[in-house]
């Protein structure tokens, strides 16, 4: 009976998988944008000021384009600016403010605490959306978790490293909030006849066509779980190609459940009758 | 008049409520209050300027002044003139016990508990929530938050504790949830945890902790009551410790 739907089960993995490719596109073009004018000849990026003046020409217009990304910006490595040894260049979209109030009402720049003193400073080198880009050198999806230190949301972050494997200069990164992704994805999900849930490499519930699967519980279907490791770490393989994640296995059948992978993305649509 | 009127009354009247209420200068000094005895804002850290404090509370500049005058008044802060000028943060530890003593002589036995029972109510939720959403790893990444020494001083762990109660409220996946168990810490932490100040409560939190912990791996259910009992601990100690001062006063 699952086997039946397949066909738009996989049109609809395909279309989330899109969706998120498009962020995906946007953050590896600023990351490309701005490796750019930090290498350019003659040119020296040294300071906060300058830093903040290349990633708000990238960021700002893309924010208030009102698409899936409601946060953007870069953070920079722990001394890498001459000024400001900690520095997030990175924006917020004030959603209950229209764009057309320009970037002073409608944005929210982010708050540097670069006192490692204070007590609000946080060492943002140990956070997963830090972490990870910068260690393997790789584009990575954190949560969706609720961002406290930020806005206070229910927030999936996309986050690439600037520079060397190990030592980048910086991440850069987007923020899509969940409830955008739900108003902008649930009409794919509504075409699947049947259950369909998309779920993160987790296995956590980020929107579902079923009523009563909320956002933030673990799907807990028999074999999911392991599906989504199998699934998601081909990812690690075919990395140097975006755009081609179809080389490995991209669905399995599970006795109740089928697990798709959608397209580039670290996200499972998981189609369970 | 009948039961269903009176509630869909009481329901209308707290619609009309005034949004901002009165003495808005004063909620702002207790915010800040708050925030200083509860060592969130540290001896000697730089307040915003009067025009900046007015903007982040959304407040006039004459109702921040109002603030700043009040917190004065009771030497949490100090203002020095001249281009490093500006309002600055001063605990004094032993005036800080103080104020935190008055504050709980101040309040009454069912208003303690009627706090307590909200606080449970929104960590009990948290908690509850947590044990059926976080995954293994995310419970060894707060089991990692624990691993240290117990803490040697309140303002450590004021923070230590503070910083649980977030982690459990995050990873209750519910922006909502830690949206208010951030408000309650700004507002009510330093009062609630006042048994940090005291080896045994340092201990007895950190007891509680693990219990928390280990009880979010076992189960919803497990995870609420778990969460409930910290703060019931805590709220007990402090009704004590309302009758031991009010003793000390009167005798």
């Amino acid at each position: 009976m699952i086997g039946d739907n397949g066909d738009s089960a996989r049109h609809a993995a395909q279309e989330v998988g899109e969706a998120f490719g498009a962020v995906f596109r946007i953050v590896d073009d600023w990351g490309a944008a701005i490796r750019r004018e930090l290498e350019a000849p003659g040119r020296s990026v040294s300071t906060a000021k300058q830093l903040d003046s290349i990633v708000g020409d990238l960021a700002i217009p893309q924010l208030l384009a009102d698409g899936l990304i409601t946060g953007a910006g870069f953070v920079a490595a722990p001394g890498f600016l001459s000024d400001a040894a900690w520095h997030l260049a990175w924006w917020l979209r004030r959603l209950e403010v229209p764009a057309e109030r320009g970037p002073d009402a409608a944005l929210r720049r982010l708050a540097t605490v670069d006192d490692p003193e204070a007590d609000q400073f946080r060492d943002y080198t140990t956070l997963e959306w830090w972490r990870v880009p910068a260690t393997t050198g790789r584009r990575h999806v954190t949560g969706p978790y609720v961002d406290y230190l930020c806005t206070d949301d229910y927030t999936v972050t996309i986050t690439a490293p600037v520079g060397r494997v190990g030592a980048p200069v910086g991440v850069v990164g987007a923020d899509v909030h969940v409830s955008r992704m739900e108003r902008a994805l649930m009409p794919v999900l509504r075409s699947v006849p049947g259950a369909v849930t998309i779920v993160s490499h987790a296995g956590r519930v980020i929107i579902s066509n079923e009523t009563r699967r909320a956002p933030g519980s673990l799907l807990r279907i028999p074999g999911v779980s392991e599906a989504l490791a199998g699934l998601l770490a081909e990812d690690a393989e075919d990395s140097g190609n975006p755009g081609d994640g179809r080389g490995g296995v991209t669905e399995l059948d599970l006795p109740d459940a089928k697990v798709l992978r959608c397209g580039d993305a670290p996200l499972g649509l998981v189609f369970h009758g | 008049m009948p039961r269903d009127l009176a509630q869909a009354d009481a329901a209308r009247a707290v619609v009309f409520t005034p949004l901002d209420g009165v003495g808005r200068g004063e909620r702002v000094a207790q915010r800040l209050r708050d925030a200083i005895l509860s060592g969130i804002l540290r001896d000697g850290e730089r307040l915003p300027s009067e025009s900046e404090t007015a903007r982040r509370f959304g407040v006039a500049v004459v109702t921040a002044r109002e603030a700043l005058e009040s917190l004065r008044e009771q030497q949490l802060v100090q203002t020095r003139r001249g281009r490093e000028g500006g309002s600055f943060v001063t605990f004094d530890r032993e005036r800080a016990a103080r104020l935190m003593d008055e504050r709980l002589c101040g309040m009454s036995r069912g208003e303690l508990r009627d706090f307590a029972l909200y606080y449970a109510a929104i960590a009990g939720a948290a908690a509850e929530a947590a044990a059926d959403r976080a995954g293994p790893e995310d419970l060894e990444r707060l089991a990692e938050l624990e691993d240290g020494p117990i803490e040697e001083s309140l303002g450590a762990a004021r923070r230590a504790v503070g910083r649980f109660q977030l982690e459990v409220a995050a990873l209750s996946q519910s922006p909502r949830l830690v949206r208010a168990e951030l408000t309650l810490q700004v507002e009510a932490g330093s009062l609630l945890w006042l048994w940090l100040r005291e080896p045994d409560g340092r201990e007895r939190s950190r007891l509680a902790r693990a219990k928390i912990l280990e009880s979010l791996a076992r189960g919803p259910e497990a995870a609420r009551a778990a969460a409930t009992a910290h703060i019931e601990a805590a709220a007990d100690w402090l009704i004590e410790e309302k009758e031991r001062l009010e003793a000390a006063l009167g005798g």
